[in-house]
């Protein structure tokens, strides 16, 4: 930790100097000082903020970690606040695709806000931005997570609502990036899943729904890249088991089973192929696609 | 006058042939007895005394002293008191003394002379005719269990005046035999797999732990169905063979868990500690050195159900036995080795409230408390789980609709019995049965891998971030997989699918 701090000093900057986030600016109240770690300059690039609840599902993990990606992938920062859940997710998808991402704290930039995450703060370190209003050793408070959300959607252009429950952080962030004018997504979900319940109001209210993951990347104006086709590798039966969970909404092997009528051993076989070829994605028992 | 009488002591779950030697001579009345015996052996001179006199015979007023030699080991247990009473009778010439070196005797007194039941029967039948002895008396409560053992000739014992009287040839007692067809075990009105709805992926994880004797964590909200699928493990597990229900049979008479209507153990044991149990009743030991939960589930099975609930200390305990099959306990009173051979069954929820990841219910942990709950499964132990899988709770829809009540146990226990089969049939010449006990270099003999599928596994080490002990797990379990596809070598497809068993370590476990 030490060699990290002379590696990675604690920085402040005000909005007088240049490198000043640029679309923090513009915001009501901008923070008068910022304590950062990393490359305060990818702050003025092209942000997009991903949050969503610390709990979630796998489907909002997954959500998550592909949006990360995608970002990535058209070299747009993914701003989050390193909470557990969601926004852990976020970080991971842009880093996996070698993307810049910035983690905004609620406590100290010195302070690893949840312990469990010390890797990953690292890895955000070694490629991105970590940064807060707090001075160092601020330690994290109730108060002050609703009051970072502001920066936030402040840095950015947008802001993505993976999943909200109905009292969840996340929606204090998108009230924040409505009153800054910026714009606000939110990932659609089931009617019936807790979790989404605050981000299909979004929508209702308003919020523009990611209905598939490339429709961030349209709506930024920018142009589609033409997606490898990894299906025409696959034999007969992995189509068949694909094309089952791309159907499905949240599949589990047991319905796979039920729909390609195969045994739960031979589907598990099939599923860590395709998992081995980067296609699909299993967490906490559900399958999903990857791309 | 001298008198010589056999009897066993028990010592862990063996047991030795014990020599009651009684000495009357005269001096002041008394009694002492020598060769280390412990409480319960030195209060048998106030049931002797009582026991003898209500029998009709007259207690010597002489001095008494009796030897139970080999004088330096400890001896416990009630049982003693029969060969005691016996020698004292014989030492005063109530007994006649030329054929006493036939028999064994074992039995506890009531003061009215009648012989009461006592624990470890078994192990002291095997242990006294692994001396050599033929004739043993054993109380009639204890019948049962003693003709488990072949080549003996077995005696009830019901009452102190009865025993004497065959002795000396006044009114002999029958030899007790074996009751036929009282081990066949009834099939019906069991609990089955068909009464599990769905779960078709967990159930072929159990057929998988079943077949290979592998270990199985199941994680799952609240309701999804973990000890409804545990309980019915011991269905699809094949019968136990004569010296298996022997031996399941000799620990549970040790500890004491026989009785009047479970004298043997015929059925695989299901043992389900509950969480609050302490290290030394999970593992074994106390200052009588019983055997424990791990022991008693010896051949059979063990379930721990809300694993993260069990005292830490307990469970890192488990690391030993679960991987040498047996336990050794060292005690003041000496060091003894039980068996431990079973079947882990473990079961948790995703978090304390239970409903992570669930998409009903809202989660309410904090992320310290996720994060502690899952640290209380270390990573050492996870790591020597077999199989490890994550179940979800079925919905109203799923839960009514017709075609999905899924495999039932006549149906997985047939793949299990074909499976078990060709290892055993493979694993003739060793001194082992199931691929989950496959070490070393056997396991590059009986686990080819060709370059394909050895591709897989590498991939996979490095995405899943595997340890080396659990990449030889997960060959073990590909092993066992390819056994109950009835396929010589170990295919792309087995590996595959045993690697889908070990998710939990760096997926939801490790979030």
């Amino acid at each position: 930790m030490i060699n990290l701090m002379n590696k990675y000093p604690v920085k402040t900057i005000t909005p007088l100097e240049e490198d000043y986030p640029r679309m923090l600016r513009y915001i009501k109240d901008p923070p008068s000082v910022l304590y950062y770690r990393g490359d305060i300059k990818i702050a003025s690039n092209i942000c997009i903020s991903v949050v969503g609840s610390r709990h979630g599902t796998g489907y909002g993990k997954w959500a998550a970690q592909m949006l990360g990606r995608k970002l990535a992938e058209y070299e747009i920062v993914t701003v989050s606040g390193m909470a557990a859940g969601i926004d852990t997710y976020a970080h991971k998808g842009s880093l996996e695709n070698k993307g810049k991402t910035i983690a905004v704290f609620g406590c100290g930039v010195d302070v690893c806000y949840p312990k469990a995450n010390k890797d990953l703060m690292i890895e955000i370190l070694e490629n991105g931005l970590v940064l807060s209003e707090f001075p160092p050793e601020f330690q994290p408070t109730n108060y002050s997570f609703p009051i970072r959300n502001r920066i936030i959607s402040g840095l950015s252009t947008g802001t993505v609502i993976v999943e909200a429950g109905i009292s969840s952080g996340s929606l204090i962030t998108a009230e924040y990036a409505a009153d800054q004018g910026r714009n606000l997504y939110a990932v659609p979900g089931n009617i019936n899943n807790i979790y989404s319940i605050g981000t299909n109001k979004l929508i209702k209210d308003g919020a523009v729904p990611i209905t598939v993951i490339d429709d961030i990347i349209d709506e930024l104006g920018l142009k589609r890249k033409e997606s490898i086709q990894l299906k025409k590798t696959l034999g007969k039966d992995e189509i068949a088991i694909y094309e089952a969970i791309e159907t499905g909404s949240e599949t589990t092997v047991d319905s796979i089973c039920k729909t390609t009528r195969k045994s739960a051993g031979e589907v598990n076989a099939m599923i860590t192929v395709l998992e081995m070829k980067g296609l699909i994605y299993s967490c906490m028992g559900k399958i999903f696609v990857a791309k | 006058m001298l008198s010589k009488v056999y009897t066993t002591s028990l010592y862990g779950i063996e047991s030795n042939l014990i020599t009651v030697e009684t000495d009357l001579n005269n001096g002041l009345p008394a009694l002492t007895m020598v060769g280390l015996p412990d409480i319960t052996v030195r209060e048998a001179r106030d049931r002797i005394r009582a026991a003898i006199v209500n029998s009709g015979f007259k207690f010597p007023a002489k001095r008494i002293t009796i030897n139970l030699s080999p004088a330096n080991t400890r001896k416990a247990g009630s049982h003693f008191d029969l060969p005691i009473a016996v020698g004292m009778l014989a030492a005063i010439g109530e007994v006649q003394t030329y054929k006493l070196d036939q028999y064994v005797f074992i039995g506890e007194l009531s003061l009215d002379g009648k012989i009461n039941g006592v624990s470890g029967v078994l192990p002291l039948v095997l242990g006294a005719r692994d001396a050599g002895m033929k004739k043993i008396f054993v109380p009639v409560w204890n019948m049962e269990e003693a003709v488990l053992v072949s080549n003996v000739e077995i005696f009830p014992a019901e009452h102190l005046k009865r025993v004497v009287n065959h002795i000396n040839g006044v009114a002999l007692i029958k030899r007790y035999l074996k009751e036929e067809n009282h081990s066949a075990v009834s099939l019906e009105n069991k609990e089955d797999y068909a009464d599990v709805i769905g779960q078709n992926n967990i159930k072929r994880a159990l057929t998988i732990a079943a077949a290979g004797c592998h270990d199985i964590l199941m994680t799952g909200p609240p309701g999804a169905g973990k000890t409804m699928l545990a309980r019915r493990l011991s269905t699809i597990l094949p019968p136990m063979s004569e010296e298996e229900i022997l031996q399941v049979t000799k620990i549970h008479s040790v500890a004491g868990e026989l009785s009047k209507n479970k004298e043997s153990i015929g059925e695989r044991p299901f043992r389900m500690p509950h969480h609050t149990i302490s290290p030394l009743a999970l593992i074994g030991g106390g200052t009588k050195l019983k055997p424990g939960e791990i022991s008693l589930a010896h051949h059979g099975i063990l379930f721990l159900d809300e694993i993260p609930e069990f005292n830490q200390n307990a469970i890192e305990m488990l690391r030993q036995p679960l991987e040498e099959g047996e336990i050794r306990i060292n005690r003041m009173s000496g060091m003894v080795t039980f068996p431990a051979e079973f079947i882990l069954v473990a079961a948790c929820n995703p978090c304390r409230c239970g409903y992570l990841g669930d998409s009903k219910h809202e989660c309410i942990c904090s992320s310290a408390q996720i994060q502690s709950y899952k640290s209380k499964l270390s990573g050492p132990i996870l790591d020597r789980i077999d199989l490890q899988v994550e179940l979800m709770a079925l919905n109203y829809t799923e839960i009514t609709a017709e075609h999905s009540k899924g495999l039932s146990s006549r149906e997985m226990a047939m793949n299990v019995a074909n499976a078990r089969n060709i290892q055993k049939e493979r694993y003739y010449h060793m001194n082992m049965a199931y691929n989950s006990q496959l070490k070393g270099q056997y396991l590059n003999k009986y686990c080819y891998l060709d370059k394909e599928t050895k591709g897989l596994l590498t991939e996979a080490f490095e995405k899943m971030g595997l340890t080396m002990r659990s990449y030889y797990k997960i060959i073990k379990v590909a092993r066992t997989i390819a056994d109950l596809d009835e396929k010589e070598n170990i295919e792309l497809k087995h590996i595959g699918e045993a690697l889908q068993y070990r998710k939990t370590d760096n997926e939801s476990m490790g979030l």
